[in-house]
């Protein structure tokens, strides 16, 4: 007979809930980036820290992507670990945000954003 | 029968990391949505559980790898500006795609789409690679999060399935050369 005790489920929750942090800062990053200006030049990361050459906005946009994703994984790691959290909640909540990363990243959506010629 | 580098990379990005992160994809679900009490007794859960630890391992990893490669090296190579009165544009697929209005969708869609969507590829999955690494067979019991971690591995395949296939028809309208 197996036994049905398991370990907390606050750390996956925090890696699920992380996951849609990341994919919403991304598609944040997808729109700032289009509203042009110093917002756009800041995102230049392969110029600005020499992060890549050639690669342009896009490093920023996935520099912020992969640093949103780690902080709040580490944050939200550290407020569950050992902890049993509501999965379902978290989890809808990680969908919405990772939808939202998706419809944002959509370039007939961030288009809308840009300024007009 | 050469490659240069630049087509060289181009297939460790598309082919040779895409043909791994879906032959990982496949087992891994395969191996996700039958971890289930009523289809294995207690031998087949030790003995699958480490098998579905590597499979959505590697399946993360080949995510990284491939956005990792795709962005710092094979990108800029796609986006390089080219000098100043140049007419043949075939070293320059970017400006080639935009040189015509035929064409110019493969960049202002495909590509602008591909670039972005293909990051939510490895989050998706480091998080099912977590997940399985945290719990191991006893993943068995957490019926929830086994079901949630199918809904994040597919959602990786469709962002990786969009990139990949963009990428093959951008790379057949303007290869890298």
């Amino acid at each position: 007979m197996q036994s049905t005790e398991t370990k907390p489920n606050g750390p996956v929750a925090a890696a699920f809930l992380a996951t849609g942090i990341g994919s919403l800062v991304l598609g944040l990053a997808v729109v700032a980036n289009e509203l042009g200006g110093d917002v756009s030049k800041f995102l230049a990361f392969d110029k600005n820290y020499g992060l890549g050459s050639g690669v342009g906005a896009l490093s920023g946009k996935v520099t912020l992507m992969v640093l949103a994703y780690l902080i709040s994984w580490i944050v939200l790691h550290f407020m569950w670990r050992g902890k049993e959290v509501n999965f379902g909640r978290v989890f809808s909540l990680a969908l919405i945000l990772v939808a939202a990363g998706f419809i944002l990243t959509f370039p007939p959506v961030f288009d809308l954003f840009a300024p007009k010629a | 029968m050469t490659l240069t580098e630049r087509e060289f990379w181009t297939l460790i990005h598309g082919m040779v990391l895409g043909t791994l992160f879906l032959l990982a994809f496949g087992g891994g679900l395969a191996g996700l949505y039958s971890f289930r009490e009523k289809y294995l007794t207690a031998d087949g859960v030790a003995e699958r559980s480490p098998r579905l630890v590597l499979g959505t391992t590697v399946m993360a990893v080949v995510a990284w790898l491939t956005v990792i490669v795709g962005t710092w090296i094979v990108y800029p190579w796609y986006r390089a500006a080219p000098p100043e009165g140049t007419t043949d544009l075939s070293t320059f697929p970017r400006s080639l795609l935009l040189s015509s209005p035929e064409t110019a969708e493969w960049h202002k869609f495909g590509m602008e789409w591909k670039e972005h969507v293909a990051f939510l590829a490895p989050l998706l999955a480091t998080a099912v690679a977590f997940a399985t690494l945290y719990y191991g067979a006893q993943l068995i019991h957490r019926g929830e999060i086994r079901r949630a971690m199918l809904v994040f591995f597919t959602l990786a395949f469709a962002a990786a399935g969009i990139a990949g296939l963009f990428g093959a028809l951008i790379t057949k309208a303007a290869p890298i050369i």
